[in-house]
């Protein structure tokens, strides 16, 4: 601590403020918005970076949305070169110029002044309601190229010195469905921007440019060692790991894989995906800034949690992403990336996970649920209004990690548990469906020492007459999500549909028609187990029984401990000769 | 006759008493959390003592005595709650497990090494029974009666006390609870059996669940303390009212608390801003920031125009509870709060605290450098007076402490208590700073309000921090709870969910829910022997744009409610959104959710006595001197004995004004002065 220049409290202060900041941006966002997506599933993103696109503040969002967005302020402010000033707004969804994951993911970037000189730039970034394109909310499989998937905006001013350009934005709404909706959210997400405006210049008239840009270089150096400290306690050497997603959505039942080389070199984590696929017809493919992003965070959740809060471009600096154009993990113009940020998002995190669980097993985190999302388009008899649903109701949950089993309800990894589920009652209040069944799901979840959160079952029925639906964001089928040092995987999921008689099987990334009175049902996976099941606790083991999480036969077969059906007591000596037997 | 405000805190039961002459007295008895009145009794008898009256004679003479308590905050912080059983919705019993996916709140989601949360209901004491309520209020299938009496019974045999019900719905269509609660007592009579209806009518399953629940968890505790209390009581001699206060600051006879425990949660802390009011109206002061600083939290409530906020957006530890609560935002920072460095070399204070047990270093048993050691070393606290001599401090031992963070910091013990005190305001000017803008203010616009153990110590430099121009530290302020429960009002909130858009809605459906509500409030006012005539209404309504996931709570004028009327609302809303949110769109279509009300009658009012006044010269109160650390320089400061301050006194700072249970800072560059209800008002 030779040397500084900033005092520490002073280096506290500034620090949190930017945080907070950040925490008030998604408050905002959070109390206006009317997109599901947003509104009550959080799928949204914010944070602060520094006019060369320096990450500064990222305390929650979805990895995919923004800890890759360096990538798309560089583009901008290289693209805007001396032209931007005070009050404006650039828009973009584009991941080719803008490096946006998918197309729905609008991203409305504000330059922050400070006496004349350009010195940050905020983002608020989320999932709009629509985006155009030949199905609602951007998952349709089936896209010829990326122009199909929706409207695309380059980084454009739709904001100019303060000032709508209200052609312009008519323009961009005339090519959604549900314009009123995305205009609210729109102006939402504006809000969010001119509030972290106000606090920014607020906090560099109190402190002063120098010591608040001095604060930041302090604490990007502090992470950077942090982090590189933390990355030197694991072995030297590279760990590999492999995963895939069930299919591209236009080539049928040929899997997708991301591969992972990982390799520990003293203080550097560098993270080699060059063995991928290459890029597919199909709209799996991640563009580089979303490869990156997912990939960070994943490592961010190995680390000391105790760093958790500090997460800044000097974690970046520690670790180096490498995926070769082309492939996968860093498409090129015109893949298609509608799923992307579900599929492959969540195997590029996987894989990550994975490795470093190897490598580092006392800070093992295993997969967690896949995301069983779909999309429906119909028209609700109610009012002659259409409607999209989605939602991440029916996910699974967490993962188990060393020392805890995974965390109960939360969805895919991609969400980071940032996302919620909605109520029932709003639900079936808003649109034309009735929720049948909704509960866990018995031995559905990885089994382990520490083991998955479990599954969920989900049925509805859909009373809303013709509709279409993209199980798009579905994954999981057939590809299992990892157990962690010798855990089990994420079991299977499946989806049907339920006419009449006839149950039907349904798979992820199809377009399926839908009828009046279809029941849909879910069986979404738990998430995956840390450990041995045979070293589970036996006492957790029957608390799970208790529980109804884990079947008497379950807790026998695969944990290894025999549980009195009548008392649910554990029977001490039959698990110690059965465990002793193998 | 007297007046008494007991607060039943965590530590310590505090006890305010209001004699005839207006003089107010202070007392303090230890907390005995397994029996509470113990504890209340004992601070009773101390007041007893101190007016020479045997307990009975002191007792017979108090007309009123309103008490807050942490009972109920603790008991479901510390889990100890009874066993709970909970009644559902077939295939819906995990709506409280899987709760909408929540992680906790305020742990990065960087950080996914956490223990997954346990509900207080475990999986095998929540039983589903076929029934089912549709969206419109209309039922698909009838409520199984053989099922619910066969689970009521099931929950009987594992031990329950207490058992939730909570089907879907049931804002819209409360007979299915109603008839399972009349089974469950007729089956199972001793348990105390709470329906989700009841306790918060409104729509949104998880959240009506899932506070139904923590009230049913806490309710046989409540239940027993309230009956408890009130009969050692009355036995004692006690013949006057006892009022209990709300989460959402109002007060409520004991009876109506029975069967509503949720509604005690926060009882105490709910009452300090009832007491920054009644000081800001009586100083002058629209706008108030009232800070609560004790040893271990920091409670702060915005109060805009005399109006005290409440939301139902609350979270208690774990927990969500969505009935209305006064908007107290809390964070760990208090005169226990530990400093420590962290994972970037940095220093921190807060939120890990020393607590009563073992306290800060400098109280001899603890280790750990806290708040109150560095406000020691620094000069603040006068090691022979803290609690008027009561609590010796040990300087040496504070140093020791501090010297733990000093040197890896490679700063001397007297900068890193300069530090550690900085820190602690800066994390408590900020949660400042987000509480207002939350709300859309700007805390110059505001004055702020200082109580608790260590607020008036810190106070003015959180206000120096900030720029909020004037501090009033009232003399009473270690007791800050149990003073703004002399200002409280009596009453509920009602309220009832009716979805619909603004113009298709049934004015008729509207104005018959808000006449139900009326009825419903009329009569509980009844019950307490309050005439209808002095029972105050207000209405307000949660109104979104069509699609929107969040209200906004609009006010809504008295009377039938109109097609005009509905006009002038749909004005309010757009405004409201616009002040909060930077943003209105007056072009799209609105709609409501919940229309409530809130019913309330003013106590009699109060009066203190007054203080003696002098000149501005403070000399005659001087104390002694002492050196202080402002900023790094040691100050020789003067020390006032605020028991012989003068109404008019004016102190310059740097100075220190001691009282048996309150120090009050006054940095360089404010000015104090003393008001004749000896209140300290520092302005910069």
């Amino acid at each position: 601590m030779a040397d500084k220049k900033v005092d520490l409290t002073t280096l506290n202060t500034v620090w949190h403020s930017l945080q907070n900041t950040c925490m008030e941006m998604r408050h905002l966002i959070d109390r206006t918005a009317q997109n599901y997506l947003i509104g009550q599933l959080h799928d949204v993103s914010v944070g602060i970076w520094t006019a060369t696109g320096d990450t500064v503040a990222v305390p929650v969002g979805l990895p995919v949305q923004f800890l890759g967005a360096q990538f798309a302020v560089k583009e901008i402010v290289k693209k805007f070169q001396g032209n931007l000033e005070p009050g404006d707004v650039i828009l973009t969804n584009d991941p080719y110029k803008g490096a946006t994951g998918h197309l729905p993911d609008w991203g409305f970037f504000r330059p922050i002044f400070y006496k004349g000189e350009l010195l940050f730039m905020t983002l608020a970034r989320a999932h709009q309601q629509d985006t155009g394109g030949a199905f609602p909310g951007g998952y349709f499989p089936n896209a010829y190229d990326i122009h199909a998937e929706g409207v695309m905006i380059p980084p454009i001013k739709v904001w100019s010195a303060g000032r709508e350009r209200t052609d312009v934005m008519e323009l961009i709404w005339n090519q959604v469905r549900f314009p009123h909706g995305v205009q609210i959210d729109n102006a939402a997400m504006i809000a969010a921007t001119k509030l972290a405006d106000q606090r920014v210049v607020a906090l560099l008239d109190k402190y002063g440019k120098d010591v608040v840009m001095e604060c930041i270089s302090d604490m990007f150096e502090r992470t950077e060692r942090a982090v590189r400290a933390e990355i030197g306690m694991i072995p030297d050497g590279t760990y590999a790991a492999e995963s895939a997603t069930d299919d591209d959505g236009t080539e049928l039942d040929v899997p997708v894989w991301v591969r992972l080389d990982l390799t520990v070199k003293g203080d550097q984590l560098i993270l080699d995906f060059s063995r991928s696929d290459a890029q597919r017809k199909g709209f799996v493919n991640s563009i580089y800034a979303g490869t990156y992003g997912n990939a960070i965070a994943a490592v961010c959740m190995t680390l000391d949690p105790a760093l958790a809060d500090y997460h800044n471009e000097g974690t970046q600096r520690a670790i180096t992403v490498i995926a070769p154009e082309g492939s996968v993990v860093a498409c090129k113009y015109p893949a298609t990336v509608g799923a992307a940020p579900v599929n492959v998002g969540n195997q590029i995190m996987e894989v990550v996970l994975d490795a470093l669980s190897k490598a580092r097993p006392e800070r093992a985190v295993a997969a967690w649920s896949k995301h069983r999302g779909d999309y429906v388009f119909a028209v609700d008899p109610r009012t002659g209004e259409r409607y999209v649903r989605t939602s991440f109701d029916y996910d699974g949950s967490g993962g188990a990690v060393w020392g805890y089993d995974g965390y109960q309800g939360l969805s895919g990894l991609t969400t980071l548990g940032a996302v919620n589920r909605s109520n029932v009652e709003e639900v079936e209040t808003r649109i034309p469906w009735r929720i049948i069944k909704w509960e866990f799901l018995t031995d559905q979840m990885g089994a382990g020492r520490w083991r998955g959160g479990p599954g969920v079952y989900w049925e509805a029925e859909h009373y809303g007459r013709e509709a279409a639906m993209a199980t798009g964001s579905s994954d999981g089928d057939e590809m299992l999500g990892f157990g962690a040092l010798g855990g089990e995987p994420t079991p299977a999921c499946r989806t049907y549909i339920k006419r009449g008689e006839e149950t039907m099987r349904i798979r992820p990334h199809r377009m399926v028609p839908m009828k009046d009175n279809d029941v849909v049902i879910k069986f979404s996976s738990g998430g995956g187990g840390v450990g041995p099941a045979s070293g589970r606790d036996p006492e957790m083991v029957r608390m799970d029984v208790k529980k109804e999480l884990v079947s008497i036969k379950a807790a026998r077969e695969t944990y290894k401990v025999v549980i009195d059906p009548e008392t649910l007591e554990v029977d001490r000596k039959a698990t110690e000769e059965l465990r002793a037997a193998k | 006759m007297k007046r008494i405000c007991i607060d039943i805190g965590g530590t310590f039961t505090d006890c305010l008493v209001l004699d005839e002459s207006g003089t107010l007295s202070l007392f303090k008895a230890p907390t005995t959390p397994d029996n509470p009145t113990d504890g209340l009794l004992n601070a009773l008898q101390k007041a007893a003592q101190v007016y020479e009256q045997p307990m009975n004679a002191f007792l017979g003479d108090v007309n009123l005595l309103m008490q807050g308590t942490t009972l109920a905050t603790n008991t479901l912080l510390t889990r100890r709650g009874a066993k709970t059983g909970l009644i559902t919705t077939k295939n819906f019993r995990d709506v409280i497990d899987l709760r909408r996916g929540i992680r906790p709140v305020g742990v990065s989601m960087y950080n996914v090494f956490i223990p997954p949360y346990e509900p207080l209901v475990p999986r095998w004491l929540r039983l589903g029974v076929d029934e089912r309520v549709l969206y419109d209020g209309s039922v698909l299938t009838p409520l199984n009666e053989q099922e619910t009496r066969e689970a009521a019974l099931k929950l009987k045999a594992e031990g329950c006390q207490t058992v939730a019900v909570g089907f879907l719905y049931s804002y819209l269509h409360p007979e299915h609870e109603k008839r399972a609660v009349e089974i469950i007592k007729e089956v199972f009579p001793e348990a105390h059996a709470i329906a989700s209806h009841e306790i918060l009518p409104v729509w949104r399953e998880f959240e009506r669940f899932t506070t139904t629940v923590v009230s049913a968890y806490v309710e046989p505790v409540i239940a027993r303390h309230l009956t408890n209390m009130e009969s050692r009581l009355r036995n004692a001699g006690f013949k006057g009212s006892v009022l209990m206060i709300l989460a959402n600051g109002m007060v409520q006879t004991v009876n109506q608390c029975l069967g509503r425990a949720v509604t005690l949660l926060n009882s105490g802390p709910a009452a300090a801003p009832s007491g920054a009011v009644h000081l800001g109206r009586g100083i002058g002061l629209g706008n108030v920031v009232s800070v609560d600083m004790g040893g271990t939290s920091f409670d702060v409530v915005l109060v805009k125009d005399g109006v005290i906020p409440t939301t139902s957006e609350n979270w208690v530890g774990d927990d969500r509870v969505a009935i209305k609560m006064v908007d107290v935002h809390t964070i760990g920072a208090g005169g226990g709060s530990i400093a420590w460095i962290d994972s970037l070399g940095l220093l921190r204070v807060g939120p890990g605290s020393a607590g009563a047990d073992p306290g800060p270093a400098c109280y001899g048993k603890g280790v750990e450098p806290t708040t109150t050691d560095a406000d020691l070393v620094l000069g603040y606290l006068p090691h022979d007076y803290f609690l008027g001599g009561d609590i010796p401090l040990d300087v040496d031992a504070a140093r020791r402490a501090i010297k733990k963070v000093a040197d890896p910091l490679g700063m001397s013990v007297e900068e890193a208590a300069q530090s550690m005190f900085t820190t602690i305001n800066h994390v408590m000017a900020d949660q400042i700073t987000a509480v207002l803008t939350k709300r859309g203010f700007d805390v110059r616009d505001f004055s702020m309000v200082a109580g608790g153990g260590a607020g008036p110590v810190h106070a003015a430099a959180m206000a120096q921090a900030l720029g909020i121009p004037t501090v009033v530290v009232p003399s009473v302020a270690a007791l800050y709870s149990a003073y703004g429960m002399f200002a409280m009002d009596i009453g509920r909130d009602y309220a009832r969910s009716y979805i619909s858009r603004a113009d298709s809605l049934d004015l008729d459906k509207v104005n018959a829910l808000y006449a139900e509500m009326e009825a419903e409030a009329y009569a509980a006012f009844a019950d307490m022997g309050v005439a209808k005539d002095s029972v105050s209404i207000t209405r307000s309504a949660d109104m979104r744009y069509v699609g929107q996931f969040h209200e906004v709570e609009v006010e809504i004028s008295a009377g039938a409610v109109s097609a005009d009327g509905v006009k002038d609302i749909l004005q309010a809303f757009h405004r409201q959104h616009e002040r909060l949110f930077e943003f209105s769109m007056p072009f799209l279509k609105v709609e409501f959710s919940t229309f409530r009300l809130k019913a309330s009658s003013p106590k009699a009012p109060f009066a203190l006595k007054k203080i003696a006044t002098g000149g501005k010269d403070p000399a005659a109160a001087l104390k002694r001197r002492r050196k202080c650390i402002f900023s790094g320089t040691s100050v020789d400061t003067p020390i006032y004995d605020g028991e012989r301050l003068l109404a008019g006194n004016v102190i310059e700072g740097p100075a220190i004004i001691e009282e048996r249970t309150t120090t009050v800072l006054v940095p360089a560059g404010f000015r104090c002065t003393v008001d004749e209800l000896k209140n300290y008002v520092l302005q910069q």
